[in-house]
C-alpha cells in the first residue's frame, strides 16, 4: 500500500484531471478578470482574490487544447506551489477523492494532446475511470512562458 | 518559568535601553554636569542589568552591574566624567551591544567581557582611594562585626536592590536562625520562617539557596537578607514562636553596613554576579523589589509614549482586510441609493464616516518616525569624527518625520553611507578648517521634512564642498565619459558623475569610504524606491545631499482613467498635466506623433496601441484627452479615452508569476471589487 492521497477532481472537456488538496487554496467561481497585456495568450489577467491580486491562466490555452467559451459550471483553481500563486480556469470542479500513490502508473508520452512532462501520472480509479494528475511545477514553469511569449513576438 | 515566552520581549526592551543609553550618553559627553542625563542613564542600566539577571544572561547583567556602578558614583557627585570614563563606557555599551546581537541570533549572549569590566574597576578603585568612602566603610565593619564573617554571602546585585528599599523608606535586616539539634522536619521550620518573612516583605538573598534548605541540605543554621515591614522585636518573636528554633539572630542593615558587605566582593563581582540568575526563586523577589524603586523616578521623568510592538505582518493583514471592507462599502452605497430608504442611507453614510477615518488610522499604523533610523547616527558620528580626529557635531531636526515602516527599513544602509562620506570627504581636518578660516568644529545637519506626497532627508555639512576639476579628470580617468562628452557638461551635471559606478577621488584608500563603492550604490537603492538623490555642492563651502522619498510604497495618489471598456491608474508624481488635442493638431515627425506643448515638441504616445487596447481606437476621434507625463527632464504625452478622476489606489503586486510586464508597475482594487493596472509612465518615455 502506498500513501493515502487527497485529490480534488477537475475536468476538461471529456478527461479527468486531478490535483493534490493541499496545493489548492480555493475554488472561485468566475468573477471579472482584468487582462493584462502583452503577456502570452493562455494568461486571462488577474482576479482580485479577497485583497489579493492573482493571476489567471486558462489550463486549456496552456496545454494548447481548443479554449472554449465558459460555462457556469467554469470554476477557477487557486494552486500554491512554491511562492506562485495561480488561477486555473477549469470547465468544472466538484469532487475530491482519495487515491493510492500506487494506483499512480507513470504517463505515457501524450495524453489527450498534453505532453508528459506536464503530468505525474495516470491513476485507475476503476469503472474504467481514469485521473490525470497534473505536475503543477512544470505546469506553472516560467522559462517556458517566456520561450513561448517570444516564439509569439 | 519558560524564558522563551519572555525573550522577543527582552531583545525589543534591552535594544530600547541600549539605545537610550547610547543617546543619553553622547548628550551627557556634550553636557557632562548635567545630573538629570546620569539620572537615567543609570535607570536604564538598571533595568537592564534587572532584566539579563532575569533572563539568566549573567555576562550581560554583570557588566551593565560594572557600569552602573560607576555611573553611580557619579551621579552622587562622587566622581566627575572625564574621557577616559566616556570611552570605557561605550565600550561597555558596544559590549553589551554584541551580547544582545548574539542573543537575537539564538546565542547564549556569553562574551569575554574581563578587559573592560577591569578598566570599569580601575575608574571605581581610583575613586575609593581618593573620594570620602573609606571612612565610613570602617564603622560600619565595627557595627556589624557578626555580619562581617558572611559578607562574601552577598554580591553587588543584590546588595543594591537593599540600597534602593532604604531609599524607598523601607528597612532590610540580616536574620540568622538556628533549629535545635532534635529537629526533624529541618525544611518544613525552614518554611515556616521563609513564609513568616515573605508575608511580611521580600527575601532577597537566603543561604544556602532557597532549593537546598527545601532539600534539607543544610546543617542547623541558615541565614536570610530581608525586606521586611515588621520591626527588629517583632520579627524576633515572630521567628522565635516557631517551635524547634533554638537562636534567632535579627541585625537591621543600613547603608554604612551594608556598603561594608559589599566591598569585600566587589572584585569577585563578575562571578558572584550568577547567584541571582542561577537561584530562579531568588530572582523573582529581587525583581518585584526593583519594581517599585524603578517607577518612582520615571513618573518624575514626564510622560513616557505607551506603546505596544505590533508584527508587520497582521498590519499588512489588516490592511489587506480593510481594502475588502471598502470595496464592501461602495456595493452598499450604491444598493442603498437604489433602495432608497432613510434608516438605511444614513446607516450606510455613518459606516462611510466611520470607514474613512479607520483607512486614516490605518494608513498611519504603518508609518514610522525617522528616528528609528536617525537614532543610531550620533554615535557613529561621534566614532567616525574621534578616529578621523577631526571635531565634528551633528545636528538632526525632523526627527520625528514619519515615513511608511517599509521605506524606513530600506533608507538606512544609503543614509549611513551619506554620512560616512559626509565625515570622510566632506569635513576638513582641524588644521585645514583654520587654515580655510573656518571654526574648528565641522557641522554635519541632517534634516528630515515632508513636502508635498514625498519626504525630503539631507545631509549637510560646511566641508570641502566638491573639486569640479578634480571630478572631472577622475570621471575620464575612470572610463565613466569620454573628454569630449567631459566639456559639455553643466556644473550640476559634473556634481552628479559622483554618483557614478566605480567613481571615488578620495586620494587614498581609508576604512571609512572611498573604495569606489558607495554613493552609486546609495543612488541605485534611492531610485529602486522611487526616490531620487541630488547634490548640491559650493566648493570650499560645503555639500549639500538631497534624499527625496515617497511618503509610502503602499498606497499613492493616482489618477484613474478609462480605455474603452478597461480601467488603469497613473501615478500622480508622473502627471504635468491634463488636456485635449485635436487630431488636426497632431505632427508626424519621422514616422512619429509628436504636439506642441508649452513651445516644445513633445512625443504623443498612443497607450491604447502600448497597452493592445481590444475596444478602444483614439484614431478615430476628433478631439482626444491627454496625459502630459515626465520622466526628469523628458516629457511625453499619453492618449486616453477619458478621465475618471484622482484617488489615492492601494498598491499591489501582480505576483511572482507575473513579473516585468512591459509600461505596467501593479496593480490595484478599485471601489467596484475590480482590479486596476497601474501605469508605469517612465517606460512611455524613451
Amino acid at each position: 500500500m502506498g500513501e493515502e492521497l487527497k485529490v480534488i477532481v477537475f475536468a476538461l472537456g471529456k478527461e479527468e484531471y486531478g490535483i493534490e488538496v493541499d496545493k489548492v487554496r480555493t475554488i472561485e467561481r468566475l468573477s471579472p478578470i482584468t487582462r493584462v497585456p502583452k503577456t502570452a495568450s493562455f494568461i486571462k489577467g488577474v482576479i482580485n482574490l479577497r485583497g489579493i491580486v492573482v493571476p489567471v491562466i486558462d489550463l486549456r490555452g496552456r496545454f494548447n487544447l481548443s479554449e472554449t467559451e465558459h460555462t457556469e459550471h467554469s470554476r477557477i483553481i487557486v494552486v500554491a506551489v512554491a511562492d506562485l500563486e495561480v488561477g486555473f480556469i477549469v470547465d468544472s470542479a466538484n469532487d475530491v477523492i482519495d487515491i493510492d500513490t500506487d494506483m499512480i502508473d507513470s504517463p505515457p508520452e501524450i495524453v489527450g494532446g498534453i505532453k508528459a512532462k506536464y503530468l505525474r501520472g495516470i491513476a485507475k480509479l476503476g469503472e474504467g475511470r481514469l485521473l490525470i494528475m497534473l505536475n503543477l511545477s512544470e505546469v506553472l514553469n516560467k522559462n517556458e512562458i517566456i520561450q513561448l511569449e517570444q516564439l509569439e513576438v | 518559568m519558560d524564558m522563551n515566552a519572555y525573550l522577543s520581549m527582552f531583545i525589543d526592551e534591552s535594544n530600547d535601553h541600549l539605545q537610550s543609553l547610547n543617546e543619553n550618553l553622547l548628550q551627557l559627553e556634550s553636557d557632562p554636569d548635567d545630573l538629570s542625563i546620569v539620572q537615567s542613564i543609570f535607570r536604564s542600566a538598571h533595568t537592564l542589568k534587572g532584566m539579563s539577571a532575569t533572563m539568566g544572561f549573567e555576562d550581560l547583567a554583570a557588566l551593565t552591574h560594572e557600569m552602573e556602578n560607576v555611573l553611580d558614583l557619579v551621579r552622587n557627585s562622587k566622581l566627575k566624567m572625564d574621557s577616559f570614563i566616556f570611552d570605557t563606557l561605550f565600550k561597555g555599551l558596544d559590549a553589551l551591544e554584541a551580547m544582545v546581537q548574539d542573543i537575537v541570533e539564538g546565542g547564549t549572549g556569553k562574551a569575554d567581557v574581563t578587559s573592560i569590566v577591569a578598566s570599569l574597576q580601575t575608574i571605581m578603585k581610583s575613586d575609593y582611594k581618593s573620594g570620602d568612602a573609606s571612612p565610613t566603610t570602617v564603622p560600619a565593619a565595627a557595627a556589624a562585626p557578626s555580619i562581617s564573617t558572611n559578607a562574601a554571602l552577598l554580591d553587588q546585585f543584590q546588595s543594591s536592590i537593599l540600597l534602593q528599599s532604604m531609599e524607598s523608606g523601607h528597612q532590610p535586616f540580616f536574620i540568622q536562625v538556628s533549629l535545635e539539634e532534635t529537629c526533624v522536619l529541618k525544611a518544613a521550620r525552614a518554611y515556616m520562617v521563609f513564609d513568616l518573612l515573605e508575608r511580611n516583605g521580600e527575601i532577597v538573598k537566603s543561604d544556602p539557596a532557597v532549593q537546598d534548605l527545601e532539600q534539607e541540605k543544610f546543617d542547623r543554621s541558615f541565614s536570610i537578607f530581608t525586606i521586611s515591614s515588621l520591626k527588629e522585636s517583632e520579627l524576633m518573636e515572630q521567628i522565635g514562636n516557631i517551635s524547634e528554633i533554638a537562636t534567632v539572630q535579627v541585625t537591621p542593615l543600613d547603608p554604612e553596613s551594608l556598603a561594608a558587605l559589599t566591598t569585600a566582593p566587589a572584585a569577585a563581582a563578575v562571578e558572584t554576579i550568577s547567584a541571582p540568575a542561577a537561584a530562579p526563586a531568588a530572582a523573582s523577589p529581587v525583581k518585584q523589589a526593583a519594581e517599585p524603586a524603578k517607577k518612582s523616578p520615571q513618573a518624575s521623568g514626564g510622560a513616557v509614549a505607551r506603546t505596544i510592538r505590533v508584527d508587520i505582518d497582521r498590519l499588512d493583514t489588516l490592511m489587506n482586510l480593510f481594502s475588502e471592507l471598502l470595496i464592501d462599502r461602495v456595493r452598499l452605497e450604491q444598493l442603498a441609493s437604489e433602495v432608497k430608504r432613510n434608516d438605511l442611507t444614513e446607516t450606510v453614510e455613518h459606516m462611510a464616516r466611520v470607514s474613512s477615518d479607520l483607512q486614516n488610522i490605518v494608513l498611519k499604523l504603518r508609518m514610522v518616525p525617522v528616528d528609528s533610523v536617525f537614532n543610531r547616527f550620533p554615535r557613529m558620528i561621534r566614532d567616525l569624527a574621534k578616529s578621523l580626529d577631526k571635531k565634528i557635531e551633528l545636528v538632526i531636526t525632523g526627527a520625528d518625520t514619519e515615513l511608511d515602516r517599509t521605506v524606513i527599513d530600506e533608507i538606512g544602509d544609503p543614509l549611513v553611507h551619506l554620512l560616512r562620506n559626509s565625515v570622510d570627504h566632506g569635513i576638513e581636518t582641524i588644521a585645514d578648517r583654520i587654515a580655510a578660516g573656518k571654526p574648528e568644529t565641522g557641522t554635519i545637519h541632517l534634516r528630515a521634512y515632508h513636502s508635498g506626497n514625498h519626504v525630503f532627508i539631507e545631509v549637510e555639512e560646511d566641508g570641502n564642498g566638491i573639486n569640479q576639476e578634480k571630478v572631472l579628470k577622475i570621471a575620464i580617468k575612470n572610463g565613466v565619459l569620454t573628454e569630449e562628452a567631459g566639456r559639455n557638461l553643466t556644473p550640476d551635471e559634473i556634481n552628479m558623475l559622483i554618483f557614478a559606478p566605480g567613481f571615488s577621488t578620495a586620494d587614498k584608500i581609508s576604512d571609512i569610504s572611498g573604495r569606489g563603492v558607495g554613493l552609486d550604490v546609495v543612488k541605485t537603492k534611492i531610485t529602486s524606491l522611487g526616490g531620487n538623490v541630488t547634490v548640491d555642492s559650493v566648493y570650499g563651502r560645503g555639500t549639500k545631499f538631497s534624499v527625496q522619498l515617497p511618503l509610502t510604497l503602499s498606497i499613492i495618489s493616482a489618477m484613474l482613467i478609462k480605455l474603452g471598456s478597461e480601467k488603469y491608474a497613473i501615478p500622480l508624481t508622473s502627471i504635468v498635466e491634463t488636456g485635449i488635442v485635436k487630431r488636426a493638431d497632431i505632427l508626424q515627425v519621422h514616422g512619429n506623433q509628436m504636439i506642441q506643448f508649452r513651445n516644445s515638441i513633445i512625443p504623443l504616445v498612443s497607450l491604447s496601441r502600448v497597452l493592445e487596447s481590444p475596444d478602444y481606437d483614439e484614431s478615430t476621434e476628433v478631439e482626444t484627452e491627454i496625459i502630459v507625463i515626465r520622466k526628469g527632464e523628458k516629457w511625453a504625452a499619453i492618449m486616453v479615452d477619458e478621465f475618471i478622476g484622482q484617488s489615492e489606489i492601494v498598491l499591489k503586486t501582480l505576483g511572482q508569476y507575473l513579473t516585468h510586464i512591459h509600461a505596467i508597475s501593479g496593480a490595484t482594487i478599485l471601489g467596484d471589487g475590480q482590479v486596476a493596472l497601474i501605469i508605469d509612465p517612465n517606460a512611455l518615455i524613451k
